[in-house]
């Protein structure tokens, strides 16, 4: 009975319950893209950081991981120290650099990692193998396409210019091993790996026992944080960043994406609240003698401030898929802009759907409801019934 | 510069006529006690000795957006001494070239790039263009989310002008039963609802305008920049205040030719 009644209610003012149910239903949607965007960017950069098992990073001291050219030197010993930890499982040494590749009467420039096939974390083989023997590279597929190469074929390499002899400097032939998807690169940046001996050689002398990066892999139980400290103790000469000091900065830099969401998740929901409250309040307004004779005719206050907060709850439980739906497709249309951010890893997602965001927009979405249907079943359980009736019948 | 700097602060202000002046940023002033007079050292690695400056100036950073969101301190130096601090020879990563006039510049860049090699000259406009990518990015984003809002925005105004409208079903029947033709009745409406609208958008300016006001304050504290985050320009008023007039008048319409529609006696209820 309480149902049909609601029910009829709703139905009885079509256009309106439409309107009330689509301006909530956006609502709704813009409040799970901005629960999505204050959690998502966390999360898949922390999944990003953790996805190769790696927790901490060492990179020269007072820098980021490859936001400058600095390196590290006598990187051999560093790492020989860090293998002989206890807490240490596996560090991948990196040493990042430019490939020049002629083609044709021009070069394509790409970026190129050397590394240790064997313990590196930095890219996905897709097809083929490792290069693991000097003179063996492997590539993206960005790369591939560029220089109009294939697995197996054979490319000429620098690893710089000479501008005094007009010429490319370090410049080896190196065999097409390995198809790989990089982990950190940007979806269209072109990248190269190599042993990591292959690169320093053609860079030359001032290569020799350098590094840009090295990453670690704690043993299972190790906390990240305090070996970290006791890093930057034992090793001062390099900056040490774990995977939560990394989200940290990310958080730093990107705050200004957090606090939007906060501010715009806000306003839909009071927009949303403001809609259903002022729906409903006009609703009993109108309905203000039917809900006189229902007083007097026997009807509980209670049972009449329950129709009046389930057509509240009704309107919000209709607009909510529709708001999930609606917030699905717009987070998508979102990200695909944020990811047209230069640098960006391919991996990285702004809008992260996770089942804690859609219930966290839910949750709020049904206690605006409650709350909206507090003043118009206030205002109707508190109705002086023969006034009203007197006041409707003279009109 | 691509490397790193470290800049370790010397005890003491002694003078001296043959250190050389470096320029640091206002922010690492600020966090490190610093003052203009002060003696530093600076050195391009942790275990090197470095070299001695004295601080000759601060620098207030510009209201570059590229730059907000990195927190890292600027120093400013003599090319030659950095070269020397780095080791880097007489390399630089890049020069600006002041054309004699506009209309040479195409001209320079093609005879530089001919001659060049292992770099290119690029015109200035395009460097800028090319580094406010992140900020054409955001400028999207920002259009697209305006979109949503606006969406919303429009539907609630559709429903409380019906609502608005629908309260006043017995008036409506009332000037329609005295003879008052129906075209009056939707113009009276419209009337309203464009006054309702024109002020409504005028209490959005006021509170548009304040909300500015706080954003502004918020970041250039947080991201400790004297840029201006959000701007009330004359156009967005006038974008905001023609919406919204549009939309009203749209709304009131559509109420008011609904009401219309309907016999003034269903109008009464009876």
């Amino acid at each position: 009975m309480l149902l049909t009644l609601a029910f009829a209610s709703l139905i009885r003012h079509r256009a309106r319950t439409l309107l009330a149910v689509l301006g909530v239903g956006v609502s709704a949607g813009l409040l799970l893209d901005m629960v999505m965007l204050s959690s998502g960017m966390r999360e898949s950069f922390r999944s990003l950081l953790l996805s190769q098992g790696f927790q901490l990073r060492l990179a020269p001291k007072g820098t980021l991981p490859f936001d400058t050219e600095a390196t590290i030197r006598d990187a051999d010993s560093l790492v020989a120290l860090l293998r002989a930890r206890p807490e240490v499982e596996r560090v991948s040494p990196v040493l990042g650099g430019q490939l020049h590749i002629p083609i044709a009467s021009s070069t394509v420039t790409a970026a190129a990692l050397g590394l240790e096939p064997a313990v590196q974390g930095d890219y996905e083989l897709v097809e083929g193998t490792h290069p693991a023997a000097a003179g063996e590279l492997a590539v993206n597929d960005a790369l591939l396409r560029a220089i109009g190469r294939r697995l197996g074929d054979t490319v000429t390499a620098a690893a710089g210019y000479d501008a005094q002899l007009r010429g490319l400097s370090g410049v080896r032939t190196l065999r097409i091993v390995g198809r790989v998807r990089f982990v950190y690169m940007a979806a269209e940046q072109r990248g190269a790996a190599l042993p990591i001996a292959t690169l320093r050689m053609m860079q030359g002398a001032d290569a020799t026992g350098r590094i840009s990066l090295a990453m670690v892999r704690l043993r299972e139980g190790i906390d990240a944080d305090s070996t970290r400290t006791l890093f930057e103790r034992l090793i001062p000469r390099v900056t040490v960043i774990s995977t939560s000091e990394a989200i940290r900065q990310v958080d730093e830099r990107l705050s200004y994406f957090r606090q939007l969401a906060v501010i715009l998740g806000a306003v839909s929901l009071i927009v949303g609240f403001l809609l259903v409250t002022t729906v409903m309040t006009v609703s009993v307004n109108e309905r203000i003698g039917e809900i006189a004779v229902m007083r007097a005719i026997g009807v509980r206050r209670g049972r009449i401030v329950a129709q009046i907060v389930v057509e509240g709850g009704a309107i919000m439980l209709v607009a909510t898929p529709l708001g999930l739906a609606l917030g699905l497709v717009t987070a998508r249309y979102l990200n695909s802009i944020l990811a047209r951010f230069p640098g960006l890893p391919e991996r990285i997602d702004f809008f992260l759907f996770q089942p804690s965001a859609a219930w966290t927009a839910l949750g709020l979405l049904v206690l605006c409801g409650l709350l909206s249907g507090i003043y118009p079943s206030w205002r109707s359980a508190s109705l002086q019934i023969s006034t009203t009736l007197r006041q409707e019948a003279v009109g | 510069m691509p490397q790193a700097i470290l800049l370790a602060l010397l005890a003491g202000v002694m003078q001296a006529q043959d250190v050389r002046t470096i320029a640091i940023d206002e922010r690492l002033a600020a966090d490190a006690g610093l003052r203009i007079g002060d003696r530093v050292v600076l050195a391009a690695t942790p275990e090197s000795a470095g070299d001695t400056a004295v601080i000759g100036a601060l620098v207030r950073r510009g209201t570059d957006p590229a730059e907000i969101a990195r927190g890292e301190y600027r120093v400013r130096l003599h090319l030659t001494q950095l070269q020397s601090l780095l080791g880097y020879g007489d390399r630089v990563d890049r020069f600006a070239v002041q054309t004699r006039s506009p209309a040479v510049t195409d001209q320079a860049i093609a005879r530089i790039n001919d001659a060049a090699f292992g770099f290119r000259a690029h015109r200035s406009a395009d460097i800028a263009v090319e580094t406010s990518t992140t900020f054409a990015v955001v400028s999207r984003f920002h259009r697209a989310i305006g979109v949503i809002t606006v969406t919303a925005s429009a539907i609630f105004l559709l429903c409380i002008m019906l609502l608005k409208v629908e309260e006043r079903r017995r008036d409506v029947a009332a000037l329609r039963l005295m003879g008052i033709s129906a075209r009056t009745v939707v113009r009276s409406v419209v009337l309203e609802a464009a006054a309702i609208a024109v002020l409504g958008s005028a209490a959005g300016v006021g509170v548009g305008a304040l909300a500015s006001v706080i954003v502004n304050s918020h970041y250039q504290a947080v991201y400790r920049t004297p840029l201006r985050f959000s701007i009330v320009t004359p156009d967005i008023v006038l974008l905001a205040v023609v919406l919204s007039l549009a939309l009203g008048i749209i709304a009131g319409w559509l109420a008011a030719r609904r009401l219309v529609a309907t016999p003034p006696l269903t109008l009464f209820g009876r």
